[in-house]
């Protein structure tokens, strides 16, 4: 009942886990069920994954803050060959659609990417642009719409599976938006975290940058999701602060066609069964079944 | 998740509190010393994420978790009654080593995890604990710990009970003359200070370890310790006990 397709995705429930929230699968059976897991989860997308290894950057990595999360994980990976090699295999056994999100420096590096993945039996990939382009000078991907223009064609020409673009949500979202609905992306997410601060100590100022998620961003999203869906045709996939069922619906009447939870798993790792479940009994009332 | 009836929510000190909930007894054989579990009071935002806490004891179908108020989180579950309900998550994370000739050191509040490993290890005791905290009042549990007859070394920080000073200035006496391995928990300080005298002494120290979490599961990669040789370990799932020389506490702020 809950099933949709974007573009050639098919997926038995509009519901992703979000990437860098369920680590890269190892223990994720020990806390949902495998018929849980693919009664309820319609997509997998796994952590950012890079052409090299990653340690991630130094503690602290976290902090709460009022209804949110600050992270600055630092896309702790390792690395797409290692992936392949020791992830991807038990990643499938899970038996539901696998999107890999993609992390890179410059746009070559997505390219290579996707080209190691060319032959394996995923989905499709995620395109992460909330990180800064070497080639120039750092800038991130998501402030320059013309590099984002060419990494998107670029990928559209080498990759004929399913295609998304993670936004993030500020800098010129529309416009981003716009380049990969024209330059044929099959779908954007809306969005990745805000970046955000938290005072660790005031005295001496100890501080941490990093991006915020959870119930606190919702309301932000939301209208991003909503608004970009009135000007655009390019499926949304909305992604921020949903930890219930009216959550997911919200996203879901606002213009999205499918979510991603993410700050929701890392509360409680059996928070996918319960968003299901709370949709399936929103459903006769919303939709006059 | 599971559900939990809160059996007991008692006082101990000015900011600690002992806390008993009935869990189904299937589900507590799986719990060993050393493993923590996450609790989540109720369905509110914020706080948002569940916090983590050692098991203090477990008798019969009652779990005992000691904790001090310290934030949000804490405070509010220190409100709740006999009868409320809470959730938890657990066991998470790894036991502690099994040890052999070993001696336990806790500062304040770092005392809660050794309960139930003096509970389950009563042929394999610790050969002494040294316990230090700021005054006589945050020396809680000392009844519970007696019941163990194993020698206990007391100091306080304002010498109203046991020795004036650190407790780590007792310890680093006692390697000094009987070099044996040591499990701690306590502040930073005193760990920093405990890997310093396992070093000169080369005796071997496992340390409890802590940093904010999130998950706990090892989802989201947040709880990272530096490891000496390079790179990071997960204080969730690889710990929280590490072995001191293994990891690098001057790169932790």
């Amino acid at each position: 009942m809950l099933s949709v397709k974007i573009k050639n995705l098919e997926l038995k429930t509009p519901l992703m886990l979000a990437s860098g929230t369920w680590g890269l699968g190892e223990n994720l059976a020990q806390f949902l069920k495998p018929k849980d897991i693919k009664k309820n989860i319609g997509a997998l997308v796994t952590k950012g994954i890079s052409l090299y290894p990653c340690e991630g950057n130094p503690p602290p990595r976290i902090s709460e803050t009022p209804c949110g999360l600050i992270n600055f994980i630092g896309l702790e990976n390792p690395g797409i060959i290692s992936f392949k090699k020791n992830y991807l295999p038990n990643l499938l056994k899970f038996g539901v659609p696998l999107i890999v999100n993609l992390h890179g420096e410059k746009i070559e590096d997505f390219i290579d990417l996707a080209e190691e993945l060319k032959n394996e039996s995923i989905e499709g990939i995620e395109i992460n642009i909330s990180c800064p382009n070497v080639e120039k000078g750092g800038i991130y991907f998501f402030l320059d719409p013309a590099a984002v223009k060419i990494l998107v064609r670029r990928l559209r020409k080498k990759w004929d599976k399913f295609l998304s673009i993670k936004l993030s949500p500020v800098g010129p979202v529309f416009e981003i938006a716009e380049i990969c609905q024209k330059e044929e992306a099959d779908a954007i997410v809306i969005a990745n975290t805000y970046p955000a601060l938290k005072v660790l100590e005031l005295k001496p100022l100890k501080v941490l940058k990093g991006g915020l998620s959870g119930p606190a961003i919702k309301p932000l999203t939301l209208r991003l999701v909503y608004e970009i869906s009135k000007k655009l045709e390019i499926p949304i996939i909305g992604c921020g602060g949903i930890i219930s069922g009216r959550d997911a619906l919200e996203y879901l009447l606002c213009g999205a066609k499918a979510f991603q939870i993410g700050t929701a798993n890392l509360i409680n790792p059996r928070f996918a069964t319960k968003i299901i479940k709370e949709i399936n009994t929103y459903i006769p009332s919303i939709f006059h079944f | 998740m599971y559900k939990a009836k809160i059996v007991l929510n008692k006082k101990e000190s000015d900011s600690i509190y002992l806390l008993g909930i009935k869990v189904l007894k299937n589900i507590l054989k799986k719990f060993e010393p050393g493993q923590f579990l996450k609790i989540k009071l109720d369905e509110k935002l914020d706080p948002l994420i569940p916090r983590p806490f050692s098991i203090h004891a477990i008798e019969d179908d009652i779990l005992y978790i000691l904790y001090q108020v310290i934030g949000k989180g804490t405070k509010n579950l220190s409100r709740l009654k006999k009868g409320d309900i809470i959730e938890f998550l657990g066991p998470l994370g790894k036991p502690f080593p099994q040890l052999k000739d070993y001696i336990l050191c806790a500062g304040g509040i770092g005392i809660a995890g050794f309960g139930y490993l003096l509970q389950k290890n009563k042929d394999n005791l610790p050969y002494k604990i040294f316990y230090g905290a700021k005054t006589k009042k945050d020396l809680v549990r000392l009844n519970f710990l007696k019941k163990f007859h194993i020698p206990i070394k007391i100091s306080t920080d304002d010498g109203s009970k046991g020795y004036k000073g650190f407790i780590t200035e007792l310890l680093e006496k006692e390697i000094k003359k009987e070099p044996k391995t040591i499990l701690a928990c306590g502040p930073f300080g005193m760990l920093k200070k405990i890997a310093e005298i396992a070093e000169n002494f080369k005796v071997d120290a496992y340390l409890v370890m802590e940093t904010f979490l999130a998950c706990g599961i090892g989802f989201c990669r947040g709880c990272v310790i530096p490891l000496k040789k390079g790179g990071y370990s997960h204080l969730c799932i690889d710990g929280p006990t590490f072995l001191s020389r293994e990891i690098d506490l001057n790169a932790i702020s």
